[in-house]
């Protein structure tokens, strides 16, 4: 990706930032882990979704945090829907 | 009050408190994270068992307080105005309970301030060590602890009328009951079942507990009323 696009964090209350492939990666990888997926599983899953979510970036210069997050869990949701929906609701838990 | 209905009505109390999910929440939370970090099982085993010890430690210390407060303040013979008081608690707190206990959103978030949920999430996130697990067990007690309020303070009003022992007997009673929702959590977490199906099935099921917590509140009020305040006051008048 030669120029990443900007992510509006929570609405723009936060300070906007670059899209960063590794936070996805790590992010979408922990989710899987988190239900017990073996690690190369989790990796694999964790790269196809990284890649997935930049090919949908490629034309926009800036997308919230929440439509990058709803993307990846809709992808997710092809690969691994248990960790889809940890990782769409860890937010909602307490 | 014989001792029988005593401790009867201090296990009610307590499986009100253990019907409320904050702890529970944040338990979840945390093993997400430990497990999505890949730690290991047996410091995960460490990591719930301290949240767990830091759960118990502040349910019975505040369970304690609370009673030594009241005897105290009352001795063994509690007043008529303050059961009056505490079954005002229970009732209005039931109410709360059914009408507001969980937010109108997905996943199980809790009418808790944002502020304080988020600082609760962000610690369960970075608990790396058994010793921090067990100050998140600590404060998510203290977190709760306006749900748990009336339960304790009832259990703790029939307590004092208790001999020493059976004091020290009831509060052990009320932190192990009030602890069940989550032993079951952490022997779920131990023994290998995904954190997915857990959540889903506190999603799926948050209505119910919420009807269960706010009725069991309701009822326990009632019980109490008409126990300790209407029961007395036509026996003292030569009723029945």
């Amino acid at each position: 990706m030669t120029n990443p696009p900007s992510i509006i964090k929570r609405e723009g209350k936060r300070p906007s930032e670059q899209f960063e492939r590794s936070k996805l990666h790590s992010s979408v990888r922990a989710a899987c882990l988190s239900v017990r997926s073996p690690e190369g599983e989790a990796e694999t899953i964790a790269k196809n979704v990284s890649e997935a979510v930049i090919a949908w970036l490629e034309t926009k210069p800036e997308v919230t945090s929440a439509d990058l997050r709803r993307k990846a869990t809709a992808v997710l949701t092809s690969f691994h829907p248990e960790a889809a929906y940890l990782y769409k609701h860890h937010r909602l838990i307490i | 009050m014989d001792i029988i209905s005593s401790l009867a009505i201090v296990a009610f109390a307590a499986l009100i408190h253990a019907s409320f999910q904050l702890s529970v929440s944040v338990l979840t939370l945390m093993s997400g994270h430990a497990i999505g970090a890949k730690t290991a099982h047996t410091k995960l085993l460490r990591l719930t068992n301290g949240f767990l010890l830091g759960v118990l430690l502040m349910t019975m210390l505040l369970v304690a307080f609370i009673c030594f407060v009241l005897q105290s303040s009352f001795g063994s013979h509690v007043p008529y105005v303050v059961w009056a008081v505490a079954c005002g608690l229970l009732l209005g707190l039931g109410v709360a309970v059914w009408a507001f206990y969980y937010r109108k959103e997905k996943g199980t978030s809790l009418w808790l301030p944002r502020g304080l949920a988020r600082y609760l999430g962000e610690r369960a996130k970075a608990t790396k060590q058994s010793g921090e697990a067990f100050g998140l067990g600590l404060s998510s007690v203290i977190a709760e602890f306006i749900f748990i309020l009336a339960p304790m303070v009832v259990a703790s009003l029939v307590l004092i009328q208790l001999e020493p022992m059976w004091q020290l007997l009831g509060i052990g009673l009320y932190t192990i009951i009030s602890l069940l929702s989550l032993l079951v959590v952490n022997a779920l977490i131990g023994s290998g079942h995904r954190l997915s199906g857990i959540q889903r099935w506190r999603e799926d099921n948050k209505r119910f507990l919420q009807f269960a917590s706010g009725s069991g509140l309701l009822i326990l009020g009632f019980y109490v009323y008409v126990d300790q305040i209407v029961t007395a006051t036509v026996t003292a008048h030569g009723g029945f």
